[in-house]
């Protein structure tokens, strides 16, 4: 199976995600996310000159800077800031985990299969297969570890699975709500982020699981 | 032009707000604002709210529709009621036992007005991409008001709500995604986000992936709006946040959350199987009535209590999006908003005099504060659909109209949960306010802080003598589902 560049580059970000998975080390997850942010912004490079379209060259840009550079810069911060190196994860091992996500990645395939392919692109069941996975791994990322910060990983990485959907799926939604959207992440992640340093500082460790003192 | 005046008294008070030093002055300031962006906003939608015309369109991508202007007005009302009363609330605070820190008091007014802004944007979207991007900022605009005391539940609160609203959102973005996909399958050249034009194209919009887009985005947005069983950040956020904060939560962006399941439903029924939105919504909704109904009977915390009654409404308003009618839909909002917001307001009086929130150590508030105790009976009542109140009119509607559709089962469960709501909250209710009140209770300026709940009390009363059942028969006949 003859894949080309642009399919290349989605199933990479697929594939750096579940890696990312694979590690209960912070630093080793914040770069892998850094790597597949990279991924997904060539992706949308590849796609503005498949397609001629420019502005998708301007959304490439600011997912680099924001995504991919931005944010992980400002978690790196955290992380050296509250003093946590790694995640130990909850129920499930962290290898399993990562094994686990990549049947999902299988599944992925399957149900990419199942979809309508859209009228008039070709060669979109890589992609789409890629952006549910990257959804189902990040979703597994954040039932499975402990952490606030791996929480914010993986919604982080969910994220970046429906926006290579929309990119593969649809062509990409209008220029003014993927800015929009971009926005609402960066805000939310920022909140995340010092909310997380909170959580440190008051409750002296940063494991989500334990917060259970409200309840009914 | 529009846009803007809608959105600038609001911005701009809430930079301005951080210049000026007291406290008493800033949230005086503050409560002036909204009920001047409430002027603004009632100048700017009359027409439409008079039906002299269809819709306004102030922007391409944006339209203000009847429903849309109701919302608008509605949301205005219980900001400008909340801030008004934050007033007194705050300044109580600052003298109490636990005095927050005044940049704090700041925030709270500022995001407030934010708040607004981004609650006002949702009704006035008519693109779903810009829709989802209000929805998400009114999480992070309203994360603040959670995390206002600094403790350790209001913190774990604010988490609970930021991851839990977020990814649930996010769903809702790929359900938003879908529903675009699903246009570009031969009905829209190019794929459109406009919902006009989605429902006018309904019938050739690729029904599976319509059908995967709704239930994403009704699951999404049914997170937001504390749909059962997605609602386990309600009643920590609401409980966690001060007074005026809970009423702005729970009378405010609920209805928000529950118009954008609105509006996706309309897309639904417009199209080829409008029974989706139908099955979907009302059994969602009975579902999240019976189960709050079940949840009130056991709670300990006071603004826990009134939080899964809000969950109660929201199945009710579930219910009435899946009937297919808006203005019952409307209806039922105002009812809840305006006394709920009456309740929280009061709750946060008790509590402030009290000193705590757990349900068993409060007693006596009728000796400690006759006017309170008689408006918190009054408004606890008002929720729970009493007549005279509003509530009972647009319960009774509901009920109705699910008997007229023949679903037997959903009226029984519905009768079920409200019931055993209303047993509960009767049975708290006495409780807090019968008995002999713990020594040192003293309220503060029991006058002051019962304006505002009184006046809301008052419109619900108005609202139930006033809404004449009849009014509603003429959006009977136009039930899209030919029962």
């Amino acid at each position: 199976m003859n894949l080309t560049p642009y399919e290349m580059v989605g199933i990479g970000a697929a594939v750096a995600a579940i890696l990312m998975v694979g590690s209960g080390h912070l630093r080793v997850n914040l770069t892998m996310y850094a790597l597949q942010t990279v991924l997904i912004a060539v992706e949308t490079g590849l796609y503005a000159y498949s397609k001629h379209e420019d502005h998708f060259y301007f959304v490439a840009a600011a997912i680099f800077l924001v995504k991919a550079y931005g944010v992980p810069r400002f978690l790196s911060w955290i992380i050296k800031h509250i003093e946590v190196r790694s995640d130990p994860g909850t129920v499930l091992p962290t290898p399993l985990v990562m094994h686990l996500s990549i049947i999902l990645f299988g599944l992925s395939y399957l149900l990419a299969c199942q979809l309508p392919a859209p009228g008039g692109h070709v060669l979109v069941l890589a992609g789409a297969s890629a952006a549910i996975s990257l959804v189902f791994t990040g979703l597994l990322m954040m039932l499975t570890r402990r952490i606030a910060l791996s929480q914010i990983i993986g919604f982080l990485t969910m994220e970046n699975g429906i926006y290579l959907f929309a990119l593969t799926q649809t062509e990409g939604m209008p220029m003014m709500v993927e800015m929009g959207i971009l926005l609402d992440v960066l805000g939310g992640v920022m909140i995340a982020g010092l909310l997380a340093f909170k959580i440190k500082k008051s409750f002296e460790h940063i494991d989500v699981t334990q917060l259970t003192r409200l309840r009914d | 032009m529009e846009l803007l005046l809608l959105c600038l008294i609001p911005i701009a008070m809430a930079i301005l707000v951080f210049a000026v030093e007291p406290i008493k002055f800033a949230g005086r300031l503050v409560a002036g604002a909204a009920w001047v962006q409430l002027a603004v906003t009632l100048a700017l939608v009359h027409p439409v709210l008079f039906g002299w015309k269809e819709s306004l369109r102030p922007a391409p991508e944006f339209q203000i529709d009847r429903l849309a202007a109701a919302f608008l007005v509605l949301t205005a009302v219980v900001i400008a009621c909340a801030l008004s009363h934050a007033h007194v609330f705050f300044l109580r605070e600052l003298n109490g036992p636990h005095p927050p820190g005044r940049r704090h008091v700041h925030v709270i007014y500022a995001c407030s007005l934010l708040f607004l802004v981004s609650m006002s944007a949702v009704y006035i979207c008519d693109s779903l991409g810009y829709l989802w991007i209000a929805v998400e900022a009114t999480t992070l605009l309203s994360a603040p008001l959670v995390y206002y005391s600094r403790t350790k539940n209001a913190l774990e609160a604010t988490w609970k709500y930021l991851i839990i609203c977020s990814v649930g959102i996010a769903f809702a973005l790929l359900g938003t995604i879908f529903i675009f996909a699903a246009s570009q399958h031969g009905a829209i050249v190019g794929g459109s986000l406009r919902i006009s034009d989605l429902c006018a194209v309904a019938p050739d919009l690729e029904y599976s992936l319509l059908r995967l887009g709704f239930i994403f985005c009704f699951l999404g947005y049914g997170t937001k709006a504390g749909m059962f069983p997605l609602h386990s950040w309600l009643p920590d956020a609401h409980s966690e946040a001060p007074a005026p904060g809970s009423a702005m939560l729970s009378g405010a962006l609920l209805n928000c959350a529950l118009f954008c399941i609105w509006r996706i439903s309309q897309i639904v029924v417009a199209s080829r199987h409008p029974l989706l939105s139908f099955d979907l919504n009302v059994l969602a909704g009975t579902a999240t009535v019976v189960a709050a109904g079940l949840f009130l009977i056991r709670q300990h915390g006071l603004k826990r209590l009134w939080a899964y009654s809000s969950i109660e409404n929201v199945g009710l308003m579930l219910v009435a999006i899946g009937l297919g009618s808006g203005p019952l839909f409307f209806l039922q909002a105002v009812n809840h908003s305006l006394a709920k917001v009456a309740l929280f307001l009061l709750s946060g009086n008790v509590i402030q005099a009290s000193g705590t929130k757990a349900l068993g150590e409060l007693t006596g508030i009728m000796k400690v504060a006759p006017v309170w105790g008689v408006l918190f009976a009054m408004s606890a009542l008002a929720v729970t659909g009493v007549p005279p109140f509003g509530a009972f009119i647009s319960e009774w509607l509901i009920l109705a109209r699910s008997v007229d559709c023949r679903l037997w089962w959903t009226a029984i469960l519905l009768i079920v949960g409200l019931s055993l709501g209303f047993v509960a909250v009767c049975m708290h209710l006495g409780r807090i306010l019968l008995g002999s009140p713990k020594p040192g209770v003293e309220p503060f300026r029991p006058l002051a802080t019962s304006v505002i709940p009184s006046l809301l009390v008052l419109a619900c009363l108005i609202l139930g003598l006033t809404t004449s059942p009849r009014f509603f028969h003429v959006h009977w006949a136009s039930n899209g589902f030919g029962m």
